[in-house]
């Protein structure tokens, strides 16, 4: 059989994950210097028209990898897939864009089949007879050209962006497309995906809040922060806090204030128990209305406030809240 | 809970063969890597058959950007940048030549100059400069040489194999609070190196790990420091000219602390002042940023800083110990230059020109090793040699007893300078012993309540937010920043010392000598009445006072993950 490089594209829910292309445009880079027959597969589930897609490209062949245990995506059927069909077809090299995904599924793959991976590539030379892979080292400071020691088939991921999924070349006919049944036995998958999820980023978006109440030091401890929490509430606004809060993990990071946290210009700023080093009030002296509630009168938040409270939060909150529930109801 | 850092167990690492490494880009490092590269090109272009590659040289620098970390008075002279770049003064970025000096010894509200300036303080032909600046132009003139310099990578640990240093390992990156892997973690790379050459600065935290395995602090002195906080002011035109100097003793100190100031006049109207205090005061609550706010109300400042601006905030420490503490310098696969040795000369307060100079030896060395292709002691001792019959031999052994004769107070430490003067340095002895400087903390309950005579510098500053500031807002005018997610730097092997003892005995010093408010003793929720240690590493400036001043010498500070740190610019 002649030497072959196989490119495994990546779909989710029935389309093709762009990155793909730029992974097929390498591997037609490296069939053009090499001479070896490229061809691609996709694995999924009723992904016979997505090879299709890939078939109108300049490839050799397209293959369909088809079970239902691949739908949804698990790294134990994947791997089990692939090593199937890549033990059959026995391609010189194997390349994949390096998503995550495929982070989750090749260690898996590759050492089940006793092999290496090159992983998160941005480029390759081709040294006489010798393939080298290119991957950065030191945060993208120097690059490693990198070439395989062990047998084929070789495993090569290549980073987002290394090549150009516009410039895939296109077939001069549709490739051939064959669908493959593969039989993943029962017990083989153990993993059980559950929904799919979106980490937030950020959960909340202080910088777009009109009222945030803001807590520091002067809460003293964890369960206080429930009236804090209270106060915004009645208020309609967000919770926000100084660092040292959040270091103590008693808020989120993501709800800190500061030279270290989030800038925010609010309508109205409270700040309750927080003295106002220049660390913090960097991050909140835009605000149009600044409320302060501190028990020392020489506090610096005192400096930039709009009304200054000096008093005891504990005795100052809880009548706030029910005045701000009053006034609401009234209105 | 307080999680420390540290290398991150049974993980792979990649692995990257070096010839070598230099840990740490400031003045010796960035010396090193260029003395190294101009003599490779000059055997490359006589031996066009047996070529040097330079290919293999790194330099590893914690900060961000090159020079970040550094910072200095600062005055340089000029002896070791002539030798190294001839008419650097043509292109080096240079403040200005130091044109008029004065000595002053401050009392409360008066001063008195010394008549003449003694000779130790004459810094005629001497540059005032902005070390940092200074240290990121030479980091560009190594870049050029084609070396790699590796800004936001530290040197973690030390890699070695029995008695030899083989390689250093850089930090883990996207480490959480926790010391779990983050999404975007990234192990430490294992830089296997034909020699490590140590540039850290002082008390570098690759120096320590290999002075304890190697005992190279037997039969020497130990190591004495000092602290210098610096503030950067703008002042209205016309109170200092470019390259005018000033240096003050006494006041806010007593007879009991060593210490000084200086005031140097840069360019367009900008002011570095600072002030150094030994760590070697008897006071824990002994704040040094508040000694230099004090400082700062002298009227001789303060007229001089009035309706000015201060614009810049860092610190530092340094070393004084001088010839007798200087570890051994080379070993097998590794030397030690600069600050990390102690190359500073402390009657003069300088060392950036030394730091240049061993940098310089040490590369003539490295050179000589790779063309020999040996690396062990026997090569690289020749660094120790080439030191000692250099002039920085010739400078610091005049001055090899001056610090130990401060030990007992400020009269019998002038009166042993004075010995030493003329007798080449000799003075009462050959060589004067020292103490470290923790050694002279005195315990809360053999120091009075109210702080006698040093009353006006111990504890917190408060700050008037003009001429003068609490330390918060000094901090933030330095630029720091930390990645927060991950776990502490600051070493501490065993905080019931910190919680139980240290609080009845010396009062958590950390809390005064550390000029960025890391170290914090909070209420203990677990407990009535109690207090427990609490840090906020993200704050820390790189000094490396709380490593030396700890009284129970229980603080190790490690490298936090690279590019974390200070931002100083014009430092």
């Amino acid at each position: 059989m002649a030497d072959s490089i196989l490119v495994i594209v990546e779909q989710h829910e029935g389309k093709l994950n762009r990155v793909s292309w730029e992974t097929l445009t390498a591997g037609q880079a490296l069939a053009a210097e090499t001479g070896w027959t490229l061809e691609a597969a996709v694995a999924g589930s009723g992904v016979a028209s997505l090879a299709n897609e890939v078939a109108g490209k300049k490839v050799a062949k397209v293959y369909a990898l088809e079970s239902p245990k691949l739908e949804p995506y698990t790294p134990d059927a994947f791997a089990a897939a692939l090593k199937q069909f890549i033990a059959s077809k026995q391609p010189k090299l194997v390349l994949l864009p390096h998503t995550y995904q495929v982070r989750d599924f090749v260690p898996k793959l590759v050492t089940a089949m006793e092999r290496a991976a090159i992983s998160d590539c941005i480029g390759y030379k081709k040294d006489g007879n010798k393939l080298l892979f290119t991957r950065q080292m030191f945060q993208g400071k120097l690059a490693a050209d990198v070439a395989f020691t062990c047998d084929a088939p070789w495993f090569v991921t290549f980073q987002n962006g290394a090549f150009r999924g516009d410039k895939v070349e296109a077939g001069s006919a549709a490739a051939p497309v064959e669908t493959v049944n593969i039989e993943i036995a029962d017990g083989v998958v153990r993993n059980k995906p559950q929904e799919v999820f979106k980490e937030a980023k950020q959960a909340v978006d202080l910088t777009q809040a009109e009222i945030i109440v803001s807590v520091g030091r002067g809460i003293k401890e964890q369960k206080n922060i429930e009236l804090a929490k209270q106060l915004a509430e009645a208020l309609g606004g967000e919770l926000a806090a100084s660092r040292p809060i959040c270091d103590s993990g008693w808020l989120p990071m993501d709800r800190q204030i500061g030279s270290s946290g989030q800038t925010v210009a609010p309508k109205l700023y409270l700040a309750l128990g927080i003295s106002g080093a220049i660390q913090h009030i960097v991050g909140m002296k835009g605000a149009r209305t600044i409320i302060a509630i501190n028990k020392d009168s020489e506090a610096p938040i005192f400096e930039i406030a709009d009304y200054a409270v000096v008093g005891n939060l504990f005795d100052i909150v809880p009548p706030m809240i029910e005045e701000v529930k009053k006034a609401k109801a009234g209105a | 809970m307080l999680v420390f850092r540290k290398p991150l167990p049974n993980i792979e690492r990649p692995q990257m063969p070096a010839d070598v490494v230099i840990v740490g880009g400031g003045p010796a490092g960035m010396a090193c890597a260029l003395r190294l590269s101009q003599l490779i090109d000059q055997h490359n272009a006589n031996h066009p058959d047996s070529q040097l590659s330079k290919e293999n040289i790194y330099v590893l620098e914690k900060a961000r950007e090159m020079g970040q970390h550094c910072l200095s008075g600062a005055l340089l002279d000029p002896r070791s940048m002539r030798e190294l770049l001839p008419g650097f003064e043509k292109e080096a970025p240079l403040d200005a030549e130091v044109t008029k000096e004065a000595v002053y010894f401050l009392t409360e509200k008066s001063k008195f100059k010394f008549p003449i300036t003694p000779p130790p303080l004459r810094d005629h032909g001497n540059y005032v400069i902005s070390l940092n600046r200074f240290v990121k132009w030479l980091g560009g003139k190594v870049e050029e040489t084609g070396i790699t310099i590796f800004t936001g990578f530290a040197g973690s640990e030390l890699i070695l194999d029995d008695d030899r240093v083989t390689g250093v390992r850089t930090d883990d990156k996207g480490v959480d609070k926790h010391n779990q892997p983050k999404s975007n973690f990234e192990p430490g790379y294992d830089l296997q190196a034909k020699v490590v050459i140590l540039a850290e600065g002082t008390r570098g935290s690759l120096t320590k790990q290999l002075i304890a395995r190697f005992a190279l602090d037997r039969d020497r002195n130990p190591q004495t420091y000092g602290q210098g906080i610096k503030e950067l002011w703008e002042v209205p035109a016309g109170r200092i000219a470019p390259g005018e100097v000033i240096y003050t003793m006494g006041w806010p100190l007593t007879t009991k602390e060593y210490g000084g100031a200086w005031i140097y006049g840069g360019k367009d109207n900008v002011v570095s002042l600072g002030f150094v205090v030994g760590l070697d005061y008897p006071d824990p609550r002994l704040d040094p940023q508040r000694v230099l706010q004090e400082f700062k109300k002298h009227p001789l400042v303060a007229r001089l800083l009035e309706r000015g601006k201060m614009i810049r905030y860092g610190a530092k420490s340094l070393p004084y110990g001088g010839w007798w503490s200087i570890p051994p310098l080379a070993g097998n696969g590794w030397m030690i230059l600069g600050d990390s040795a102690g190359f500073l000369n402390s009657q003069r307060l300088k060392g950036i020109h030394l730091a240049i100079k061993s940098g310089m030896l040490a590369a003539e060395t490295a050179f000589e090793a790779l063309k020999k292709g040996d690396f062990s002691a026997a090569t690289l001792s020749d660094f120790q040699r080439r030191v000692e019959s250099s002039w920085i031999k010739d400078e610091l052994w005049k001055v090899r007893n001056f610090h130990q004769g401060f030990e007992h107070g400020f009269w019998r430490g002038m009166i042993n300078a004075g010995l030493q003067q003329f007798t080449g340095g000799r003075g009462l002895r050959a060589r004067y012993p020292s103490t470290a400087g923790y050694q002279h903390l005195k315990k809360l309950g053999e120091l009075p309540a109210d702080g006698g005579d040093e009353a006006h510098f111990l504890g917190p500053a408060k700050g008037d937010g003009k001429l003068t500031f609490d330390k918060l807002t000094d901090l933030y005018h330095s630029g720091t920043k930390h990645e927060e997610d991950q776990p502490a730097h600051l070493v501490i092997h065993d905080t019931d010392v910190c919680n139980t003892r240290c609080i009845k005995e010396f009062g958590n010093p950390c809390q005064n000598f550390c000029p960025a408010n890391v170290y914090e003793m909070v209420d203990d929720a677990t407990q009535p009445n109690a207090k427990r240690i609490s840090l906020n590493p993200s704050n820390c400036v790189h000094c490396k006072t709380c490593d030396i001043a700890d009284p129970y010498q229980i603080i190790t500070w490690v490298p936090p993950e690279g590019g974390g740190g200070p931002n100083y610019d014009g430092m």
